[in-house]
């Protein structure tokens, strides 16, 4: 099941809502959450519940063996952890990349005939992340950084716990860890809770989908072969739709996490208005690149050790990061590519950016990360090769065609919304007319200063009625305009189920 | 104060969900959307193999959205935001002046099977194969050929939009260059409708696809020109002219503009059309005299005139001409005498043209859209004096149809 979709949000929630506050004892709440889970990840393939449940059930059990060894016996706690580990990732090799594998080695002349693709292997939906969040489970309580979970529900319960089940954030063990068993809900944590899921819900449905439209036309059209305009309009646009579609989806995880009691860590920290490449690294996707530091980076020394042995971590942190995000080659270029810019970066590249004037370094950012997403959408090579090509003129006909340029007129405003939106501006516009005391603008000041009076408290009483209010309202009226979106288009499918 | 908002949120966000949720329960499922021109989804079959292989859930889901509680009032409110982000158009409608609608996007094919998605684009491969196929026809029947290729809303009604023309004329260039003479191509039909159109006359539907059946009339006109009749036409002034409010077409309905208003469907008459005779035809499979099974050619309708005015009370008004679609009719006088004989091979374009062709001949039409594609054993079983070919431009990039016809 996807969150942009009525079923969701009309039927399953208020559904899940019903039982979850009917019922008073956390354990039979996280029995509820654990149920309802296992039917939102098993709706549109029941079957892959059972891939995703003998995953739980390997680790919690797995985990009893460390948790016993652990103070005797250390060895052996680290015989049970890799053996729980490699389980883990067979699976993840098994169902995601298995098929890539042999498809490659079918390239080789003398294994063409004697290997061929598992007919029927479909991709269970959020393995990569589900898989990476019971790994930290299992590391963690081998570091000590964690106890042993002994209730199975409540495991299972962290694992499939809906909200972030099928596209993140991915939520380490020990960050959740005590509120398996004790949460308080509160309005506070509701309220704020629905306005971050419909926030996020508006993100992806009125910007994130329009955006993958304009996209898809112009790469439909073929216009990025033909002219330099649409090849920047399919980079910009996917630019707009990755970063709407997925930090959307993370708000409404987030936002529903919150509904239940919980608080996950945040996912994105407004990406695109980085300087750098290190920065927009440290500020996109963070629950996947503290993922990589944690427990892949820092285990392989990470930057204490020599300068050469550095520059194989990053290496083989960034193969995997992006290799993590499919089984096709255009993934694990993408990776690469990035691995590359943050070597240079850290060597002189971020040194010398720095003396550059500010626009200069959004700019250079802003280019190299749309750069990044024409490899990254592209996983024909060929195609992919020809748009990046278009940018600069090589290869196109023309510059623009009428038709092109109606498109481009057409989409600008949410062009503009769009990386408006990107940015922490309406964030700080709405802090500071929540600030500024309406009830005193055009009285004059006793002290002559013709500044408006600012309070020090976001919300005072008179005005706070106002925001009261407007906030209230424009949550409703963006709820009412996705689902309006949602019923007109019935059916949009996330971006981030397939990998 | 801070607390006040989030039980406020809170409350009005349950609230919604489940005033949703209740009202889904509460209302009964419908059969068909007016609105939409389709069946909706009903509840689906539930066995053990749809729901283990996922078929039962994307069921649920279609069913859910379908019959979901204002479904079109919501549409309406998806129409309206998208107005104020100013895009100009809404589910590949565009938006002109005066509420002028027109598709913009089409279904675009590739090859024969493989449908690419909506694009405003066109596959100039697909229309040489659809004018090879009908230049052949041309050249090899008995009988002389006309063609008409009605343009569509957006080819005709340029003075409403922004939209460039570009695809339009290429099109219209391509038709001009490849079609030969035998198929007698009316090469000046869409300049005339962009003309008359941009002269404020009425000649295609704002909130549909067709044309009205005052372009309809025009198109007669040109027709009766190209075949040297031009004496028999009949003057404007000798039609009643009887109108129909409140028609919200198709283009309307897929646009998701409500605030638009509705068009004015006219229904043309020379007095009373009882002098007519319309029947439809399909052929039915029987057992013959040999025991093998054989097709017999069986009338399963006949009415007089051409108007279903049942449909006048209706959403789809324009269907009330022909009675819908049917793949094989005859529009006859009763008179008993013998008319020249028109095989007008067609889609719901030409309907609105048998009011005034009838007048003249015969009328053996075949609905192309239903694949009745084999037009020589038409004109040799029914003894037709002239072909006519009407097929929307729409339909001619959209499928490859036309392509199949000998």
């Amino acid at each position: 099941m996807v969150f942009s979709s009525l079923l969701f949000l009309f039927a399953y929630l208020p559904v899940t809502l019903l039982l979850y506050y009917n019922i008073p004892n956390i354990r039979y709440r996280n029995w509820i959450l654990f149920i309802m889970s296992l039917l939102f990840y098993g709706w549109g393939e029941p079957l892959y519940i059972l891939v995703m449940l003998a995953s739980i059930t390997e680790a919690y059990v797995f985990g009893f063996f460390i948790a016993k060894h652990l103070p005797t016996n250390r060895k052996r706690a680290r015989l049970y952890m890799i053996l729980s580990l490699a389980m883990n990732l067979a699976a993840l090799l098994f169902f995601k990349y298995c098929n890539f594998f042999i498809e490659n080695l079918r390239l080789l002349p003398f294994l063409t005939d004697t290997i061929a693709p598992i007919e029927g292997l479909k991709l269970p939906i959020g393995i990569s992340f589900y898989t990476f969040q019971i790994m930290s489970y299992t590391i963690d309580l081998y570091r000590g950084q964690t106890d042993v979970q002994k209730n199975f529900v409540a495991f299972g319960t962290y694992v499939t716990l809906f909200p972030q089940l099928i596209a993140g954030p991915i939520v380490r063990y020990r960050d959740v860890d005590d509120q398996l068993m004790t949460r308080t809900e509160t309005f506070d944590l509701f309220g704020s809770g629905t306005r971050r899921f419909v926030t996020g819900l508006a993100k992806k449905v009125l910007i994130g989908d329009a955006a993958a439209a304009y996209y898809e036309y112009f790469k439909a059209t073929d216009a990025f072969a033909d002219s330099a305009a649409g090849a920047w309009m399919v980079m910009i646009f996917y630019t707009i739709h990755i970063y709407y579609d997925f930090s959307g989806y993370s708000d409404m995880a987030i936002g529903l996490g919150r509904m239940f009691g919980f608080r996950f860590l945040e996912n994105f920290n407004y990406p695109y208005i980085s300087k750098s490449i290190t920065e927009f690294w440290r500020r996109w996707h963070m629950s996947l690149g503290t993922w990589f530091k944690e427990y892949v980076y820092i285990p392989l020394g990470g930057n204490r050790v020599g300068k050469l042995k550095q520059y194989r971590n990053i290496a083989v942190v960034w193969l995997l990061t992006g290799f993590w995000h499919g089984a096709n080659w255009n993934y694990i270029f993408w990776g690469v590519y990035f691995g590359v810019i943050l070597m240079a970066e850290k060597t002189f590249l971020l040194k010398f950016l720095k003396k550059l004037p500010s626009a200069v370094q959004h700019l250079y950012s802003l280019l190299l990360i749309g750069f990044g997403w024409i490899i990254f959408s592209f996983t024909d090579a060929a195609a992919g090769i020809s748009c990046f090509a278009s940018l600069f003129g090589i290869g196109t006909s023309t510059f623009c065609t009428p038709t092109i340029a109606y498109q481009i007129l057409r989409s600008l405003p949410l062009l503009v919304i769009g990386a408006i939106g990107a940015t922490p501006l309406p964030k700080k516009i709405w802090d500071k007319l929540c600030t500024v005391d309406w009830t005193h603008i055009g009285a004059i000041r006793e002290d002559g200063n013709e500044e408006p009076i600012r309070m020090e408290q976001t919300f005072l009483p008179v005005r706070g009625k106002i925001f009261a209010v407007l906030t209230t309202a424009g949550t409703f009226a963006l709820l009412v305009a996705c689902t309006a979106y949602l019923v007109d288009s019935t059916f949009s499918p996330f971006l981030y189920f397939i990998f | 104060m801070k607390k006040i908002i989030d039980i406020l949120t809170s409350v009005l966000f349950a609230a919604f969900l489940f005033a949703f949720a209740i009202a889904f329960v509460l209302t009964p499922d419908a059969d068909f959307s007016e609105e939409e021109n389709r069946s909706l989804r009903t509840f689906p079959k539930f066995t053990w193999e749809r729901l283990l292989d996922g078929s039962f859930s994307s069921d649920i889901n279609e069913y859910f959205a379908d019959q979901f509680p204002a479904r079109d009032s919501l549409v309406g409110i998806k129409g309206v935001t998208e107005t104020l982000l100013l895009k100009g158009e809404n589910n590949g409608v565009l938006l002109g002046d005066d509420g002028q609608l027109a598709v913009r996007l089409f279904d675009a094919y590739k090859s024969r099977l493989e449908r690419t998605h909506d694009m405003d684009y066109y596959y100039t491969e697909n229309v040489a194969l659809a004018v090879d196929a009908l230049n052949a026809f041309a050249k090899s029947s008995a009988v002389p050929v006309t063609t008409m290729l009605p343009p569509r809303s957006v080819d005709v009604a340029v003075s409403a939009f922004d939209y460039p023309t570009e695809i339009s004329d290429a099109l219209d260039a391509q038709l001009a260059e490849s079609i030969v003479p035998e198929a007698g191509y009316l090469t000046d039909l869409r300049a005339q409708m962009e003309s008359r159109y941009a002269a404020g006359e009425y000649v295609y539907f704002r909130t549909d696809h067709h044309w009205t059946t005052y372009g309809a009339y025009i198109a007669y006109t040109m027709l009766m020109r190209e075949w040297g009749m031009e004496d028999e036409i009949i003057p404007q002034d000798a039609f009643t002219v009887e109108t129909v409010e409140r028609f919200y077409g198709t283009t309307w309905s897929r646009a998701g503009y409500k605030f638009v208003g509705p068009d004015t469907l006219e229904l043309w008459s020379l007095g009373s059309e009882d002098g007519f005779t319309t029947t439809c035809y399909a052929e039915k499979q029987v057992k013959g005299e040999d025991g093998k099974p054989a097709n017999v050619k069986e009338a399963y309708k006949t009415f007089p005139g051409w108007l279903n005015r049942d449909y006048l009370a209706k959403k789809d008004k324009y269907a009330a001409f022909l009675d819908s679609t049917h793949n094989e009719q005859t529009v006859f006088k009763n008179d008993g005498k013998d008319h020249p004989r028109l095989l007008i091979a067609k889609d719901s374009f030409a309907n609105t043209m048998v009011p005034f062709l009838a007048q003249h001949f015969d009328l053996v039409i075949v609905n192309l859209a239903g694949r009745m594609t084999d037009l020589t054993s038409y004109v040799e079983e029914y003894g037709c004096d002239r072909v006519l070919i009407v097929w929307n431009r729409a339909n001619l990039i959209e499928n490859n149809i036309l392509a199949a016809i000998k």
